[in-house]
């Protein structure tokens, strides 16, 4: 019973882990139709960022003065710092191919993904990076006869305060209306005074911020090691696929379901782990293209 | 007092040269329909001025400013409203929504005018439209057609516009909505905005039409007023085929 209640919380703490990343993805999709193969990568880089800033304050011997909370308040630096990277991406690298058919798209993307993955290599190393200090700060609490990481309640927190905190953005605030107003009509946006260049922008700073804050938090209870991006880009598809790419509620019950599917597999049966996310997303596929809350 | 001015302008698209030297004039307050049959021009002209096509040459003058090289949303942020043919309605924003994206907008448009205290927009976009406040709550896919470019045209009300671009504002429509539209652009001349309009039918234009500018392939073959156009050969031979 208490295996069975953790795996729950595990399948809960990888969902919002995907979650992160793969809303990042569709609202990038959402708004400017481009499917951004560098996500993983973008993710990937979040999570050295961060492991780099905080294993920089222990190494300062910070950690005293920081305290827990302000190790934490460290993490969102690097999906910061991931949001910067995208703002300088989208003007320089997907501005010029709005205009052009999706193989572009992908091919540029595809390229960035592995530039990044070589940038990494480059600046950090084969060595993997953590930030289990603060994992290791937090503790743990009793589940049944065993201990489990509070710090995997605290990222399944955060998933669901990202979840309620990007639902309130896009459809209460202004900057949402007009987000929505682009991402379906770009033409009509720019008619009525938009300017679809800025509002682009920002709207892949924000994707790219998640992919980096999903690796943010992932990075304490995870080291960051070189291809971390690789598989959680096919799992974030996964998860797109069966949601509906450029669908938030899609995101969040495809991340539910790809975890728990992942989890389930890797516990009863790991050899066809993938194979089974596989084919739930073909069935999905097969009878609502668009996903379960994808718009034709 | 000139409110927008095209200057010989030549457009393509993608390698086909679709306007050849068109110039026109719009006065203030002052109606003025491009009339042309399909594929003569008329939404590329339209497009032109709001700036969705490039111009190979020619100029595009609106209050004095020159406008060819500026971006759309820059247009519309001096004071051009616009309506397209397809209307342009945000599908899965409300109509609310809709509206308030040209009223945020408005008052920046206002404020860069003169300063000068303006009627409320939104109550200006109502006057001509009243049946828009029913429609508040729905989303832009459940309008029908007529009621969609009652919207269009109330939400480009909503940006304050000295000048209002109408492209086939009564296509699709029954005749008896279409004398509610006709109404609807003399309320809008009224309250002192200019308005070019795209229109396929010389005679649904000459009912409101202060002037009009006659377009085929590419080119004004008339300029006028719509009494000279019925008797003139030429344009009832172009606009009949």
């Amino acid at each position: 019973m208490t295996i069975f209640v953790i795996q729950i919380l595990n399948s809960f703490f990888y969902a919002a882990v995907l979650f992160l990343i793969a809303a990042g993805l569709s609202l990038i999709y959402g708004v400017m139709r481009i499917v951004n193969l560098a996500h993983g990568a973008l993710y990937a880089l979040g999570a050295y960022v961060s492991a780099w800033i905080v294993g920089s304050a222990v190494g300062h011997a910070l950690e005293g003065t920081l305290g827990l909370a302000g190790m934490l308040l460290l993490l969102p630096l690097g999906a910061i710092a991931i949001a910067a990277v995208g703002a300088l991406i989208e003007p320089t690298l997907l501005r010029p191919l709005y205009q052009r058919s999706e193989e572009y798209h992908l091919l540029v993307t595809f390229g960035l993904l592995l530039i990044l993955e070589d940038v990494m290599k480059l600046v950090f190393g084969r060595t993997p990076l953590s930030a289990g200090t603060i994992m290791d700060r937090m503790g743990s609490i009793p589940v049944g006869r065993l201990m489990y990481p509070t710090y995997n309640l605290f990222v399944v927190a955060v998933g669901i305060a990202a979840a309620i905190g990007l639902w309130a953005f896009i459809y209460r605030t202004k900057f949402g209306v007009i987000l929505r107003a682009t991402s379906q009509d770009r033409r009509m946006a720019a008619a009525l005074g938009i300017n679809v260049s800025r509002v682009y922008v920002q709207a892949f700073a924000i994707g790219c911020f998640m992919a980096g804050l999903g690796g943010a938090v992932v990075v304490p209870a995870q080291a960051a090691v070189l291809g971390l991006g690789i598989e959680v880009l096919i799992l974030a598809f996964v998860v797109v696929v069966i949601g509906g790419l450029g669908s938030l509620q899609g995101a969040l019950v495809g991340a539910v379901i790809v975890s728990f599917v992942r989890t389930a597999g890797i516990q009863f049966f790991p050899e066809i782990e993938l194979a089974v996310l596989y084919l739930i997303a073909a069935a999905v596929l097969l009878v609502r293209p668009t996903g379960l809350f994808g718009r034709a | 007092m000139i409110v927008l001015e095209v200057k010989a302008i030549h457009t393509y698209r993608g390698p086909a040269h679709i306007l050849n030297g068109v110039s026109l004039r719009v006065d203030r307050q002052e109606v003025v329909c491009l009339v042309g049959r399909n594929g003569a021009g008329k939404t590329t002209t339209i497009e032109s001025i709001m700036g969705f096509l490039a111009l190979q040459a020619g100029q595009i003058v609106f209050a004095d400013e020159d406008l060819t090289r500026l971006a759309p949303h820059e247009r519309a942020k001096r004071g051009i409203g616009y309506s397209p043919e397809d209307c342009g309605v945000f599908p899965e924003l409300s109509v609310d929504d809709n509206l308030m994206i040209s009223r945020w907008l408005g008052d920046e448009v206002s404020r860069r005018r003169d300063g000068a205290v303006r009627p409320d927009p939104q109550t200006q976009a109502f006057a001509v439209f009243p049946e828009v406040r029913d429609l508040l709550q729905r989303q832009g896919m459940q309008l029908s057609g007529g009621q969609r470019k009652m919207v269009a045209i109330a939400r480009a009300m909503m940006l304050s516009p000295s000048l209002l671009l109408l492209d086939e504002a009564f296509e699709g429509l029954a005749p008896v909505v279409v004398n509610r539209f006709t109404e609807a652009v003399m309320k809008i001349k009224a309250m002192g905005v200019s308005i070019l309009m795209a229109e396929s039918h010389l005679a649904a234009a000459s009912r409101i039409a202060d002037r009009l500018y006659v377009i085929d392939r590419g080119e004004i073959i008339f300029r006028g007023s719509p009494s000279d156009a019925r008797g003139d050969e030429r344009v009832m031979k172009a606009l009949r085929g």
